[in-house]
């Protein structure tokens, strides 16, 4: 299980990275997408393995290709790809990046020094697990989830509307 | 780890082998020609007009983003429908409420015409209320 | 090690048998049509034409592998792979008969899920990588179309969820030694059929390829086996979609004197015959249709499937 847990998190670090670098938006997000599978390996052998079919279902099944299907409808063409690579330069990542590192140096520090923060729980929990916990105490984060999709909804049909006219 | 993961990773491995196979197969037996037409993008027997990368209407968007939002809401769903006896009627109160705010939104995509399609749409427009807010 | 020895065969058999599947299907699909629109079908390759996939094989493994110039060659080269891996890595949850199953996982519904949304991937990818005006519009239609009725296919499966407790195909299969879920969830079953047919973009859903219109859709430009990988992903997905409606509905392998694996194989011939019948006498629809009927009807329904089955459900507790 560790290996297949360090050979995933590998797999999504350098996916990442692949999927900022590339300036074909297409193949960007094809990146991303593994990625995410990644991921959902990661998860799944830390013990959740109804989250890692979520990760699989919401992010790479669902919002990746969300992205996929805006990028091919706007075919933006070369022109993208001269205006990404433009964005590469030096002086455009070296500052995110700087904050990046101090930030992924304190999680390393949060790892190393609080050891509840670190290794995966002794057994795996089930989907049965989750759906009571959601709808038992956490019942109105979920009501408030729902609301914050309503508003999702009505959001994006009046953005999706006003580009049509 | 179990011999279940075991097995799933062979059964991947030789999934992901007949994948790669058929290509390669096909690759190496297939035959090779060049004729003057051979390299331009099919468009039914005439000369290729303009390019592919055309720009599509911002309809087709908004299914994608309705379908977004209706994956996420299923899948709050998906976790309380295996938990239902544990969670008895409490958690079916609660599922109760998610699912009406759920066909609110439908119902409100509905009457505003976001699940009307080609032909249904232009004839909302013609007897439309909404007369004064397009331009 | 008997055990060990056991589960290899079951996973070589999975993987030989559901190919050979997806071969015989082609036969079986053409000798039905034939036989339902009063004519022969292929009979000349060996008895009854039952050759006719052998040479279809060898025909389609020979014909020039082109990939256009104009396309994207990694997304082109890829697309077709990505059908075939995610549809016959749904067969590994799928239970045939009592242990003979690759895995049995506690999220298997939700791990079909997940395969059947990245075989979305293909079909868009496909599209995008040719660079061609049919395969872009074939490819957003068969986007639009895939990823709404996999919602719809979610949501209508949930009724079957509460009643059996749990994501596991095993455990939905012994949970209907009673009575099937095709009973009790008859709503959810024809909803599922449907999302389903439109998820393999079969006919009458077929508006991603449309050859009457996009030449077709979002293979015009594939040749050779990457076209027929499509291909054998389409018949792949149709023996799934029915292997997962006996799961799901008919009691998977339950039933009386025959062996378990005999019953799973006859049960999902029959839905397999029942799909390509609905080839044979359907019409296809229109685009606004397909969106109308998904949003409209499908998802009103298997939303009052769910909340009807809770109650129940609570109530018989």
């Amino acid at each position: 299980m560790t290996v297949i847990f360090y050979l995933s998190a590998i797999i999504a670090v350098a996916a990442t990275f692949l999927a900022i670098t590339r300036t074909n938006a297409v193949h960007a997000l094809l990146y991303l997408a593994v990625s995410l599978l990644a991921v959902a390996m990661v998860l799944f052998t830390l013990g959740a393995p109804f989250a890692a079919a979520l990760e699989i279902v919401i992010y790479a099944g669902a919002i990746v290709v969300l992205f996929v299907f805006v990028v091919m409808m706007l075919n933006q063409g070369t022109a993208t790809i001269r205006r990404e690579r433009a964005y590469l330069t030096p002086s455009m990542w070296i500052v995110p990046g700087l904050l990046t590192l101090v930030l992924f140096a304190e999680l390393v520090c949060v790892v190393a020094w609080v050891p509840e923060a670190a290794g995966a729980p002794a057994e795996a929990i089930g989907p049965k697990a989750v759906g009571m916990a959601l709808f038992g105490p956490y019942a109105i984060a979920v009501e408030m989830a729902s609301l914050l999709l309503l508003a999702g909804l009505i959001g994006a049909f009046h953005l999706g509307r006003r580009d049509e006219e | 780890m179990t011999p279940e993961a075991w097995y799933i990773l062979l059964y991947s491995a030789g999934v992901l082998s007949v994948a790669v196979g058929m290509v390669v197969v096909s690759f190496v037996l297939g035959q090779r020609h060049r004729e003057r037409a051979t390299d331009e993008p099919y468009e039914s027997g005439i000369a290729t007009t303009g390019s592919a990368r055309l720009r599509f209407s911002a309809r087709f968007y908004l299914v994608a983003m309705l379908f977004v939002i209706f994956d996420l809401e299923a899948v709050f769903i998906f976790s309380w429908a295996v938990a239902l006896r544990e969670l008895g009627w409490a958690g079916y109160a609660a599922a109760l409420v998610f699912i009406g705010v759920l066909v609110a939104a439908l119902v409100y995509e509905w009457r505003m015409g976001a699940l009307d399609w080609g032909v249904a749409k232009r004839k909302n427009r013609s007897d439309a209320p909404s007369e004064e807010t397009r331009k | 090690m008997r055990e060990i020895v056991f589960h290899l065969l079951v996973v070589v058999c999975v993987l030989g048998g559901t190919l050979s599947m997806a071969g015989a299907l082609i036969w079986l699909e053409r000798r039905l049509l034939a036989l339902w629109q009063d004519r022969y079908g292929p009979n000349r390759v060996g008895p009854f034409g039952l050759f006719q996939p052998v040479a279809d094989a060898i025909k389609i493994f020979t014909k020039e592998d082109w990939i256009p110039p104009f396309a994207d060659r990694a997304v082109f080269v890829a697309a077709p792979a990505v059908i075939v891996v995610t549809v016959l890595m749904s067969f590994a949850v799928v239970p045939f008969a009592p242990g003979v199953w690759v895995a049995d996982l506690n999220v298997g519904l939700l791990f079909l899920f997940g395969m059947s949304s990245l075989g979305a991937y293909s079909l868009i990818l496909a599209g995008w990588a040719s660079n061609n005006k049919y395969s872009l519009i074939g490819g957003l239609r068969a986007a639009a179309q895939t990823i709404s009725y996999e919602v719809f296919m979610g949501l209508s499966l949930m009724g079957v969820v509460m009643l059996a407790g749990s994501f596991s195909l095993r455990a939905i299969v012994e949970a209907q030694q009673g009575v099937w879920f095709c009973v009790t969830q008859f709503p959810a079953l024809v909803v599922f059929l449907i999302a389903g047919l439109a998820e393999t973009h079969r006919l009458p859903f077929d508006m991603p390829e449309a050859e009457s219109e996009l030449v077709a859709g979002f293979h015009s430009e594939y040749s050779g086996m990457k076209f027929g990988m499509f291909f054998v992903g389409e018949y792949l997905a149709i023996t799934l979609l029915s292997a997962l409606a006996t799961v799901l509905f008919f009691g998977g392998w339950l039933g009386p004197v025959l062996p378990p694996l005999v019953w799973f194989v006859l049960k999902t011939g029959a839905l397999i015959c029942g799909i390509i019948l609905l080839r044979a006498s359907l019409p296809r629809l229109r685009f606004d249709q397909l969106m109308s009927l998904g949003w409209k009807i499908l998802l009103p329904v298997a939303l009052l499937n769910i909340v009807v089955t809770g109650a129940i459900a609570l109530l018989g507790k």
